[in-house]
């Protein structure tokens, strides 16, 4: 199951419980000018579930943005991954709470988690908090979290090849977030990238 | 003269499946035995029951190692007796150096042996003596074990061990594999450096090559859990022209 | 397949071998907490009239205030801070007031801390000062003098308040309130003794400096204060150990650690934690509830902490940094291992207000037995940390599957010319190291030390030569009974 959610726009689920052996993929899309907080937790309480979370903010004004996700592994033999990534501006606020856990005995977990901010000005704040929560001993568990700014290396490069400056920083920005949109349907993608 | 190992009809498994179905093979001191079989034949499942890896269940049969039963030693037990078994994937541990890993493991059987620890400057003394003999240079010994070793030094790394432990009986499974000429000629000529007339030898292999470098006393074939053919050097010839189907029972 | 587990189980249980109890006569003041025990206490310093003011207002603050409730640390027990004796003392002999009890001697002697300088001139010990604090009151502290003349002060807080009053009242509470939290709070208001240690400008401190914490007396609490400030272009490495005797009872440590780092001055704090960590059932052991935080004042300013955690019941501390001069730095290396009934909360805070200031981030968690072990960090850059630098790497290890292992780091980035980058990883030991070793000869017990000795190398290779060698050996003897 393949399910995208644009949120402001989308109703977006609070929570879910995964069937056995369920694969699932979910995509939350924050367009530029979306205030939310998103709120969202989701049991595997069956083994055998590949559960795939993406998510993309873009909040380059003053947008206030909070993700608050929790992934509880319950039982066992069931494969989680989260990533994120987002482009704060302005005075923009991006937050990402992310809480992964592992409950006693769901042995053979494994469980990523990632969120990757770019901050574009002075203003702007990214606070991240990825957790990982783990009872059991057996489990593949690992999170990240960077903030950064688009390098300026790279911008150089771009820029000595002809690349005016603001289409090379569109090109450094789409190159950021291709990994979390690249499996979205054409149309969509091109309507994410015309708001860069 | 008395056997070193004697195995006599041993089944074994892992995970509540038999492979070995049946496996006798008697090694005297100083031979040189070679395993050849295609792949799951149990090869491996043999060296690991000889070494005592935990997850290996034997339910059948017995090893008599020196004398003594094998099968009621715990794996360390098993290496002050003088097993050693070179690793077909050795296993890396981060942040452990070989000079302390390898302190550790010779100072660990001398104390079994009731032997005095070995003082800092004739350990180092044997280090570099051992290392030699892989052609292994100085900044080796600070390594960490295996850790981002190419496949050709881990090889030579689980021969520079068995230099270092000096075992009665070395177990090489597989250890030619993803080996070019030259390392399979260093690790050759390491394990050849080290043959004695007490010491015995079992090379687990697919391939001749090995056999080449460190000729040995007797080859069997294993195939399904069972030891199908043994011979000599010639049957490892047959195997390489015309593959393991051709070999019957 | 029991055998992995009892292996493990039996690699983690080990005797305390700090446990012991010295009988010695001691004073105390009567159990409890209020404004007069507070003037009794600061009587029995003979303090300045300002020192007992800062006591009673923070112990003003600290009525008014909760204690925190946020750690990961389910088996905190309700304390009743009225039940603890806040100062205890080894009575001194009237005639010689100026030696040291032959038994208190040859406690430290026990313990292996060089409480004289006779031990350390002959290179029996390394060089080394020490201060040597038991329950309330230091007891001695070697090479003063030797020291003096570099212009260096390292002396016991109570000397520090008599013989320096300028600079401890210039520093104290500069770096941590005396509101800053609960615990801190509480020790303001009751601390007894401590370290001071001061080091001029340009001056590199010619041996390691060191302070060693003994809880003796039941039924008390040991709150310490040290205060450290490495002037201009000064640099100084400081080492703590601490441990307690084996009680059913829990006992509680609370102390402040505050460190001033001036400019181009560099500051290396090693800590060896072995409180008693409680029996295997989880009764008993030390509550060691401690606020450690550095101010690096100056431009070029470097602070760093260095802590291997193996003991106390629970542990709840973060030592922390502040980056508020320009190219400031500091790093975090910790190893905590917990084992039985063993919780650790603990972390540390990075405040980048400083432009260019980096911060490294390097904790190792090991837990075992039934323990919880929590990494708890910040990173905070603030507006005006223009091109400032996080990394932190936080890994943890888990021995059998009854523990817990977590991590809770904080990222707060507010500058779009830093950059963080925190990356968290959970592992264990598994079966194939285990039998890899054991095939070599190494005893499961010894195999476990060694693997885990390895995991923690990157932080056991940052402490002094001594304490690194002492760290080893506690990893592995608090491991002991915990392959199972």
């Amino acid at each position: 199951m393949d399910r995208v959610y644009i949120v402001g726009i989308d109703e977006v689920p609070k929570r879910l419980n995964l069937a056995e052996r369920e694969h699932l993929r979910l995509t939350f899309i924050v367009m530029p000018g979306v205030s939310a907080e998103v709120p969202f937790e989701i049991k595997i309480g069956k083994p055998g579930v590949h559960l795939e979370i993406f998510g993309l903010y873009l909040s380059p004004r003053n947008e206030q943005v909070r993700f608050d996700f929790t992934v509880r592994h319950l039982v066992g033999g069931a494969h989680s991954s989260q990533q994120f990534r987002g482009i704060v501006g302005g005075t923009a606020r991006a937050e990402f709470d992310g809480l992964v856990y592992v409950a006693p005995d769901a042995q053979k977990t494994e469980a990523f988690q990632e969120n990757h901010a770019i901050l574009l000005s002075e203003g702007a704040v990214a606070e991240s908090r990825p957790q990982l929560e783990i009872y059991a001993d057996d489990v593949k568990c690992s999170h990240g979290a960077t903030s950064g700014y688009l390098n300026p290396e790279e911008l150089f490069y771009l820029r000595s090849r002809g690349i005016p400056e603001a289409e090379a920083r569109r090109m450094q920005m789409i190159s950021f977030i291709t990994p979390v949109i690249s499996h979205l349907p054409e149309e969509l993608k091109e309507q994410i990238l015309s708001r860069l | 003269m008395e056997n070193l190992l004697e195995i006599i009809d041993l089944h074994a498994g892992i995970e509540g499946k038999e492979i070995l179905h049946g496996i006798n093979l008697t090694v005297r001191p100083g031979e040189i035995h070679a395993v050849m079989g295609p792949n799951g034949a149990g090869k491996s499942t043999l060296s690991a029951v000889l070494a005592g890896r935990p997850d290996y269940i034997v339910t059948g049969g017995s090893i008599t190692f020196a004398g003594k039963d094998l099968l009621a030693m715990s794996p360390e037990e098993r290496s002050w007796a003088g097993i050693f078994l070179s690793f077909q994937y050795p296993i890396e541990i981060p942040g452990v150096s070989i000079t302390n890993f390898m302190k550790a493991a010779v100072n660990a059987r001398r104390k079994a042996r009731g032997e005095q620890e070995l003082a800092p400057a004739q350990f180092l003394k044997l280090l570099k003596e051992k290392m030699a003999l892989v052609g292994m240079k100085g900044e080796f010994a600070k390594r960490e074990v295996n850790v981002g070793f190419s496949g050709g030094e881990k090889k030579r790394g689980e021969v520079f061990q068995m230099a270092m432990l000096d075992p009665l009986f070395s177990i090489l499974d597989e250890t030619d594999s993803g080996l070019d000429v030259d390392a399979l000629k260093i690790v050759a000529d390491g394990v050849n450096a080290l043959r004695s007339p007490e010491k015995s030898t079992v090379i687990i292999t697919h391939y001749k090559h090995l056999l080449e470098l460190i000729t040995p006393d007797v080859v069997h074939v294993l195939k399904d859990g069972r030891i199908i053919a043994t011979g000599g050097m010639d049957l490892a010839d047959r195997i390489e022209n015309d593959g393991f189907e051709g070999i019957n029972g | 397949m029991t055998d992995e587990k009892d292996i493990l189980a039996a690699a983690v249980e080990k005797e305390y071998s700090e446990g012991f109890v010295t009988d010695i006569e001691q004073e105390f003041v009567p159990k409890g907490l209020n404004e007069e025990i507070i003037r009794l206490i600061s009587a029995k310093k003979q303090e300045p009239a300002w020192l007992l003011d800062f006591r009673l207002e923070a112990f003003r603050k600290w009525k008014a205030m909760d204690p925190p409730e946020w750690g990961h640390l389910s088996r905190l027990p309700k304390l009743d801070f009225q039940d603890i004796i806040y100062y205890a003392a080894p009575k001194k002999d009237k005639d010689r007031p100026k030696e040291i009890d032959p038994a208190l001697q040859e406690t430290f002697d026990k313990l292996g801390i060089p409480i004289s300088e006779r031990e350390v001139l002959a290179g029996v010990k390394s060089k080394v000062a020490v201060d040597a604090v038991f329950d309330s009151v230091s007891v001695n502290t070697t090479f003063r003098k030797t020291l003096a003349e570099k212009g260096i002060i390292f002396c016991s807080f109570s000397e520090a308040v008599k013989e320096h009053p300028d600079l401890v009242r210039k520093y104290l509470a500069t770096v941590v309130p005396i509101g800053d939290n609960f615990y801190a709070a509480l020790n303001s208001a009751v601390f007894s003794d401590g370290s001071f240690c001061y080091i001029p400008k340009g001056v590199k401190c010619p041996m390691d400096l060191s302070s060693y914490f003994r809880i003796n007396a039941s039924g008390t609490g040991q709150f310490e204060r040290t205060l450290i400030i490495a002037d201009e272009g000064a640099s100084v490495s400081y080492m703590e150990g601490c441990t307690a005797p084996m009680r059913d009872e829990n006992q509680l440590h609370a102390a402040v650690v505050e460190i001033i780092v001036e400019k181009d001055a560099d500051v290396r704090y090693s800590t060896v934690q072995n409180w008693y960590p409680g029996d295997s059932q989880g009764r008993g052991g030390i509550l060691n509830l401690v606020t450690k935080r550095g101010l690096c004042r100056g431009e070029g300013s470097h602070l760093s902490w260095t802590q291997v955690e193996t003991g106390s019941a629970i542990t709840w501390k973060y030592p922390s940094s502040i980056l508020m001069g320009d190219n400031s730095s500091s790093e975090f290396y910790s190893v905590a291992l917990t084992n039985n009934y063993q919780q650790a909360d603990t972390g540390t805070k990075m405040v980048h207000i400083g432009k260019n200031t980096k911060s490294r981030i390097v904790s190792k968690g090991i837990s075992a037995g039934h323990s919880e072990n929590s990494y708890r960090g910040l990173v905070r850059m603030n507006p005006g940390a223009s091109h400032a630098r996080n990394y932190s790497q936080c890994d943890s290890l888990l021995i059998g599957d009854k523990c817990g292992a977590h991590t809770f780091p904080v990222i707060r980035n507010a500058n779009p010319t830093a950059i963080v980058e925190h990356e968290a990883t959970t592992s264990r030991i598994s079966e194939d190291q285990l039998f890899y070793c054991t095939q070599r000869g190494i005893s499961p017990e010894d195999a476990v030390g060694l693997i885990v000795g390895g995991y923690a190398r990157e932080v056991l290779s940052r402490l002094p030569m001594e304490f690194a060698v002492e760290a080893q050996k506690l990893l592995s003897v608090n491991l002991e009974g915990s392959i199972g």
